[in-house]
């Protein structure tokens, strides 16, 4: 009934989900970064929180930091709903849902660090926050231009042949979720890398690494 | 169209770069925060630019989104300068003991009957009376609770919708009592603003 439209670097559909006119596909790309945010988030859920621990300098005395299990419950829902989002955004066969997924990847990830109760952390994740809001406007706007000026948002019409989508929509989207799900890696990487809470940190790393490989078969596709 | 959107679009790329503009101005943090919303408000327009009955199914989500970035950055700023909440002196009018209830019931009732949208906001003034009247320290979390069973019985309409859409109208109905009950919730909120904490 559904087929992808030969030429897309994804590979052949190999089963889709039919939410309506919404039709997620998973090809053998997709489907591969869909397996990897599932083994993530399983070990989120399953794994417990690393322990800090600071040597301190010149001698042999070590601290273990302590940290509330508020804080530790909270920073790992925000990691398991963010491997959800993750796993939505990466199979999603609908441009705007990718950029809604996306953003709610960014709004996860800004939870995740601001969960940390450091001031330097704290200080970081408002600056990643306000990156992250102000590129909704590339991401939301990109998915409005290629409605405007193609008719459509369904992935599965945009990727055929006789579809134009406009340069600045694309370069709109790449640059949406650049802001959006991948900006720690230029923004405030060392003081998120700093922070603890080890399997929930790179909750952040491996959804902005996801979802960075999806935009770029979306954006080479269409 | 083929005229009016590449003029639409120039005007908002225009107030994009003067919100941009101001941002990369602003040194205060909190100044930044408010102007973020500004460029969120742009977004709105670009998506409005459209022009279609779908473009208006797509603003919520996006005005959805700009939301909780909002509060979740203000939470954060909070957390980050550390500030507390001042408790604040409540004003005792005596009219204010007695009348919500009667007024409350009468609109809650009519709410009922209109249901849906329109039916939850009005259901919804008659408990931000109710609410303002008393106080709700001991329904806080009642509240939360019915609003979020009333999200996932209106979720579960959605699923209904996609995966049965034979029976539309039992959707409907589902609905059109859950976004009634959540709307109700979500606006009463607003009543129980009085300066009191967590709030």
């Amino acid at each position: 009934m559904f087929s992808l439209p030969t030429g897309q670097i994804g590979g052949r559909e190999l089963f889709v989900v039919e939410f309506g006119d919404v039709v997620n596909y998973f090809s053998p790309y997709t489907a591969s970064l869909f397996a990897f945010a599932l083994i993530f988030t399983v070990i989120v859920i399953i794994s417990r929180p690393e322990r800090m621990v600071e040597i301190a300098f010149g001698g042999d005395a070590y601290l273990a930091k302590e940290i509330p299990t508020k804080d530790l419950a909270f920073q790992r829902f925000m990691a398991i709903a963010c491997g959800l989002a993750t796993l939505a955004a990466v199979v999603s066969g609908d441009l705007f849902n990718f950029a809604l997924f996306t953003s709610m990847v960014g709004i996860t990830n800004i939870g995740i660090v601001a969960a940390v109760r450091s001031r330097h952390v704290l200080n970081a994740a408002y600056q990643y926050g306000i990156v992250a809001m102000v590129a909704t406007l590339p991401l939301f706007g990109a998915a409005a231009i290629t409605l405007a000026t193609t008719g459509s948002l369904s992935l599965w019409e945009l990727y055929r042949a006789g579809i134009t989508v406009p340069f600045v929509a694309k370069a709109f989207l790449v640059l949406g979720v650049m802001g959006e799900g991948m900006a720690p890696f230029y923004v405030a990487k060392a003081e998120i890398t700093r922070a603890p809470g080890a399997p929930y940190i790179l909750m952040i790393h491996v959804s902005s690494l996801l979802v960075f490989l999806r935009v770029v078969e979306i954006a080479l596709s269409m | 169209m083929e005229l009016v959107y590449p003029a639409g679009a120039l005007v908002i790329l225009l107030l994009v770069s003067a919100a941009f503009f101001a941002l990369v101005r602003e040194r205060d943090d909190l100044h930044r925060l408010l102007l973020t919303e500004l460029v969120a408000i742009m977004t709105l327009g670009l998506i409005a630019l459209v022009a279609t009955d779908l473009a208006e199914a797509l603003i919520l989500p996006g005005l959805v989104v700009a939301i909780s970035e909002l509060v979740a950055l203000s939470q954060v700023y909070i957390a980050k300068e550390g500030l507390a909440a001042r408790p604040a002196k409540v004003r005792r009018i005596e009219v204010m003991d007695t009348a919500p209830a009667i007024v409350a019931a009468i609109l809650v009732a009519y709410g009922i009957v209109l249901s849906g949208f329109s039916g939850g906001a009005i259901a919804a003034a008659g408990l931000v009376f109710y609410f303002m009247g008393h106080g709700h320290a001991e329904r806080f979390a009642l509240l939360e609770a019915a609003s979020g069973y009333a999200w996932a019985i209106w979720i579960g309409a959605f699923f209904i919708f996609m995966i049965l859409p034979a029976y539309w109208f039992f959707a409907v109905l589902i609905a059109g009592g859950a976004i009634l009950l959540k709307v109700m919730v979500k606006l009463s909120l607003i009543g129980t603003m009085r300066g009191d904490p967590d709030v």
